[in-house]
This record gives structure tokens, C-alpha cells and sequence, in this order.
């Protein structure tokens, strides 16, 4: 009898759950501290504040919108550290999985056991999208608490479009770490991987289109897909979702394919 | 359909590193065959070929009848397996880790971890992390035993335990052949597997450079014997009698090695005056020696084949 499905995921998740939890809580933590300085920096404040920058220099740093709540909050929580936390959580985890496992030895037993491959990278994937859903639901959550409290514009449905956005970033950027890692089965090269795609996701999204005429290479970056049209303003971004949902699928696929064929624990 | 496994000239490329060279091997249903070699020699890398987490660089591969990668996770709900160098999450509890295992076999596994777990003293409450070596092995041992699986593969199951746990497990191998199941395990140590294997294949730099009852390689490695004599005795009186190799004799003392039956010796030396005698088994080790050397080359096999240059790091 061969494993019944869900089993894989529920081991990892049982292992995992703490630091899980314990990076929503930070996460919720970030939050509330930028955005309860809203009321004392924001609005007409921050504008006076941001006229004395240079205007490339405000660009670069992403605070061109700091008069409204949705700017700012986009501006600090979604642009600034709650990505990098998000992005750090599912970049490790997703070289965990895989590559941390393989590397260390714990998924030998697993590997053995009557469950296929493809389930061990599968629901591994799961656990990932699940974390990333978890990450961007609690921002959302408390944001939404702080709205109320505050009395901040953020509508409930752009605060969902907004965390939708975060967790296909967090997700798609996971995926690519995991994918790399199960392609491999080295956690340096997924970590590596996944953290050089967000580095330059940022620089093509921010500097770019300082420099004339290369203001289309920001198109190419993960980053402008994730918050380029600002979803806590606008609304949901199809497109940026859609070449999320792209690239996570792309990478994912290819670690599969890889994982599948290849030697297992063959480094050890 | 009477192999357990059935391999079939073996070849297993890491990068440009060749860690089998052809090997074959045949395990037959209900037998407990042990698979002996040094550290290298591959026997890791065969075990892991039978469980598909490596791949074949060439040859055929047959796991109760099929090959691990198409038989994929139905095979493997078949098999058990212990791997030699077992590592296991630090931070959750050994209960609930074998909880999870057990979970991935979805049959009553679950259900005969707690009496292993006691049969060997394991406290299943403790993070796995805080375990010794040995009670981490005990981990690997139950989560193979539990599924009560009909082959199991076992990569140096007594490593890390004490001398009475060692013998709590042999007991074990014993009890689950008794019960029907293969048992393929190996070692770097001969007498781990003495007790407990039917049949011994010697493995050697990714060969199989011999297969045997353990009983007939015991006969093979043969007795030191020592005889001594009232007075001093002729070398030439001994040497080239059938079944006696190696004769020094020191004054009134003669030694020889002895293969076979002693009678001819025993003839040889009875004209005179014996004080003393001995005889002593040549532990399997030194015939595995002699396989190195280049010695006692098993029947059929040619010696180059069998026993190419040395393996790296084992000196004659």
C-alpha cells in the first residue's frame, strides 16, 4: 500500500510549524510597527519631507507615494521589509525542502518509503505555497485590523489584492529556489539562485528606469511584476500575477523533471 | 521468480568515479544473504540501486521481480530499508518521526512500532536530536522492522549498537526470515554476519568477487593447525600433502595451514611422537584477505577478473 496523499506535506508541516508560525509573527510585528507611524509621518508630512531628496534618490528607495495610507503602507510594508521577510522565509524554505534534506540526509527515509518521487516534491511544493499563503494572509489580517484602528483608507479588497500579490511573489520566488534545489540537491546553489533572482528583480525594478531609454528592462523583473502596478492602490495586477504564476510553474516544472530522473543522496 | 534480487552486471557511474564495475548478485526468497566488504567497495551504492534512489549506469536490476523504477512506490511498500548512515530530523520526537514514517506506509505499521521501540529500549518521547548514535540506529532499526516487509535492506544494521543490542537484532533478522521475509544486509566485519547469513558475496571494488555458503567458506578459510613433536621433524615430510599449505617448522614445532579434511596430515604425522596439538578456524576475515592478495581465487572466476589491483586503501 503505497502512501495516502497529504502525508508528506503533514510530516513537514508538523516539523515546520513553529518557525512558520514564528515568521508570521515577526511579520505581523514589521507591520504593525511601520504602519502605527503612519498617523505621525504620513499624509502632507512626508511629502515635505521627501521634497528636500533628490528625485531619483526617492525612486530608487520606492517612496514616491508616502502622502496616502496605501502609499505608504505599499511604500514600507509591501516594497521594503515585509517582501524581504516574506522572500527570505520562502527562499529558505523552499532550499529546505528539497535540497536541505537531501543534503542532510533526513529525506532518505522518506525517499525509501512506498511514496513516488514526484509526491515527495509535490507536496513539499505545497507545504511551500501553503507558508507563502500563511505569510501574506497574516499581513493582510493585521493590516486590516490597523485600518480599522487607525482609521486608514485601505479598502478590504485591495488589502487582498495586495496580499494576493505577496504571496505569488513569495511563492513564485520559493518555487524557484525549491526547484533549484531539487534540480541539484544543493541548498547553496537554491539559495543562491533564489536570492540572486530577488536582487536583481529589485535592481531591474528600481534602477532601470533611471538609466535613459532602458526603462523596459524593469518588465523584466519579478519584483516590478509583484508591486510595479501597486495593488494596494489599484487592485489586483492580472498581468504581474499571471508571469508570477509563470514563472513559479516554469521552475517548478523543471525541478520535477530534474528530481525525477536524477541520482539521489549520491553526494553523501 | 525465486530472487529477491537479481542483479545483473551492475554498473554505476558517479560523474567520471566508477563505483561498480559489473557486479552481480542473487538473493534468493527467504534467505538472509550478507553482503561483506570494506568500507568502499560498494555496497552502499547497490543497496541504494535496489531502493531507486540511484540509478543504473548499466546493467539489469530486479527487485522481487521488477526493477525499482518501474516498480516505484508499490515496490518499495514492499521493502525495508535501514541506511547506513541514517539521519534523522533533530528537533522532532523519535515517536513522532516513527509516527510519520509509519504514516507513509498506511498499513498496520503504525501498530508494531511501540513493541519494537520497547523490544530495544527506545524512548520514543525524546527529540532525536538529543539521541546517541546507538538509539538513533534503534530509530532506523524499528522503522524498517515495523512494516514487517517481505525484503529487508539493511546497510550496516549493527552499527553503533552494544554487543547485547547487536544480538537483540540478529535475533530479529533470524525471526523475520522465520516469518517468510529476505534479508540482505551488509558489513565491513565478517562475524556480524556470520551468525545471521545463510550465504555471504564477498564485494570488492564494485565486484562480487565471491558468493558463499557461510558454512563452506568457513571449510574454505580452513585451521591454523600446530602440531608439536617429541623431536625435531623434517619439513619435506609435510610439504605437498594434499590440503596443507604454508608448513613451518621450527624445530620440533610445525604450523600449516589446513584446507580440507586433516587426514592426510594426520597420517603424516603419526609415525611420530605428537606432545601437543591444535587446530583453529581461520576467521573469515583472513580469507577475505586472501582475496585480496589474489589468493584463493574461488572456482570459475578468473583471478584477474576477480581480483584486479588493490582497492584503495586496504594494503595486502
Amino acid at each position: 500500500m503505497t502512501a495516502p496523499a497529504g502525508t508528506v506535506l503533514g510530516g513537514e508541516l508538523a516539523a515546520r510549524r513553529r518557525t512558520l508560525a514564528l515568521w508570521c509573527l515577526s511579520l505581523a510585528a514589521v507591520t504593525v510597527l511601520y504602519t502605527s507611524f503612519y498617523p505621525s509621518v504620513g499624509g502632507s508630512k512626508a511629502d515635505a519631507l521627501l521634497a528636500n531628496l533628490p528625485a531619483d534618490v526617492v525612486t530608487a528607495l520606492g517612496f514616491d507615494d508616502l502622502g496616502t495610507a496605501a502609499g505608504y503602507v505599499s511604500s514600507t510594508v509591501f516594497s521594503l521589509l515585509g517582501a524581504v521577510l516574506t522572500l527570505v522565509c520562502t527562499i529558505g524554505l523552499g532550499a529546505g525542502l528539497v535540497a536541505g534534506a537531501e543534503e542532510d540526509g533526513t529525506l532518505e527515509l522518506e525517499l525509501a518509503a512506498p511514496v513516488s518521487r514526484s509526491r515527495v516534491y509535490l507536496e513539499r511544493l505545497a507545504l511551500l505555497w501553503l507558508a507563502a499563503a500563511a505569510l501574506a494572509t497574516t499581513v493582510v489580517v493585521v493590516l486590516g485590523v490597523l485600518a480599522l484602528a487607525l482609521d486608514l483608507d485601505l479598502t478590504p479588497g485591495r488589502l487582498a489584492a495586495a496580499g494576493l500579490a505577496l504571496a505569488l511573489f513569495g511563492g513564485a520566488l520559493g518555487t524557484v529556489a525549491l526547484g533549484l534545489g531539487a534540480a541539484t540537491g544543493r541548498r547553496a546553489v537554491a539559495l543562491a539562485g533564489g536570492a540572486a533572482l530577488a536582487v536583481l528583480g529589485y535592481v531591474l525594478a528600481y534602477v532601470g528606469p533611471l538609466v535613459d531609454g532602458a526603462g523596459w528592462v524593469r518588465h523584466l523583473s519579478p519584483y516590478d511584476w509583484y508591486i510595479g502596478a501597486e495593488p494596494l492602490a489599484t487592485g489586483v495586477d492580472e498581468r504581474g500575477g499571471a508571469l508570477l504564476v509563470a514563472l513559479a510553474v516554469l521552475a517548478g516544472a523543471l525541478g520535477l523533471v530534474v528530481f525525477r530522473r536524477r541520482d539521489l543522496l549520491a553526494q553523501r | 521468480m525465486d530472487a529477491a534480487v537479481r542483479v545483473r552486471g551492475l554498473v554505476k557511474d558517479y560523474g567520471r568515479t566508477r563505483a561498480l564495475h559489473g557486479l552481480d548478485l542473487d538473493v534468493r526468497r527467504g534467505e538472509v544473504l550478507g553482503l561483506l566488504g570494506p568500507n568502499g567497495a560498494g555496497k552502499s551504492t547497490t543497496l541504494r540501486v535496489l531502493l531507486d534512489l540511484l540509478r543504473p549506469t548499466a546493467g539489469s536490476v530486479e527487485v522481487l521481480g521488477r526493477s525499482p523504477q518501474e516498480g516505484g512506490a508499490a515496490l518499495r511498500a514492499r521493502i525495508g530499508y535501514l541506511p547506513g548512515e541514517l539521519a534523522l530530523p533533530p528537533r522532532v520526537t523519535a515517536g513522532r518521526h516513527l509516527g510519520h514514517l509509519a504514516a507513509l506506509r498506511g498499513d498496520g505499521t503504525a501498530a508494531r512500532v511501540p513493541a519494537l521501540a520497547e523490544r530495544f529500549g527506545l524512548d520514543l518521547r525524546r527529540p532525536l536530536g538529543t539521541l546517541s548514535k546507538g538509539n538513533r540506529q534503534k530509530v532506523g532499526i524499528v522503522q524498517a522492522f515495523a512494516p514487517a516487509p517481505e525484503l529487508l535492506v539493511l546497510d550496516e544494521p549493527t552499527s553503533g549498537l552494544d554487543p547485547l543490542l547487536q544480538r537483540e537484532l540478529r535475533l530479529l533478522v533470524g525471526e523475520a526470515r522465520d516469518a517468510g521475509a529476505t534479508v540482505l544486509l551488509s558489513s565491513h566485519a565478517l562475524d556480524e554476519v556470520e551468525e545471521v547469513a545463510g550465504r555471504v558475496a564477498m564485494v570488492r571494488a564494485g565486484l562480487v568477487v565471491d558468493v558463499d555458503a557461510v558454512g563452506a567458506l568457513r571449510a574454505r578459510a580452513g585451521q591454523h593447525v600446530r602440531l608439536e613433536f617429541a623431536a625435531p621433524v623434517d619439513r619435506a615430510a609435510f610439504a605437498g600433502l594434499p590440503g596443507v599449505e604454508e608448513v613451518v617448522v621450527e624445530g620440533a614445532v610445525l604450523t600449516c595451514l589446513l584446507r580440507g579434511t586433516p587426514d592426510a596430515l594426520l597420517r603424516a604425522a603419526a609415525p611420530r611422537t605428537v606432545v601437543r596439538w591444535s587446530a583453529q578456524d581461520r576467521e573469515l576475515e583472513e580469507l577475505f584477505l586472501d582475496l585480496y592478495r589474489g589468493r584463493a581465487t574461488p572456482a570459475g572466476t578468473p583471478p584477474a577478473a576477480a581480483v584486479g589491483g588493490p582497492p584503495a586503501g586496504v594494503r595486502p
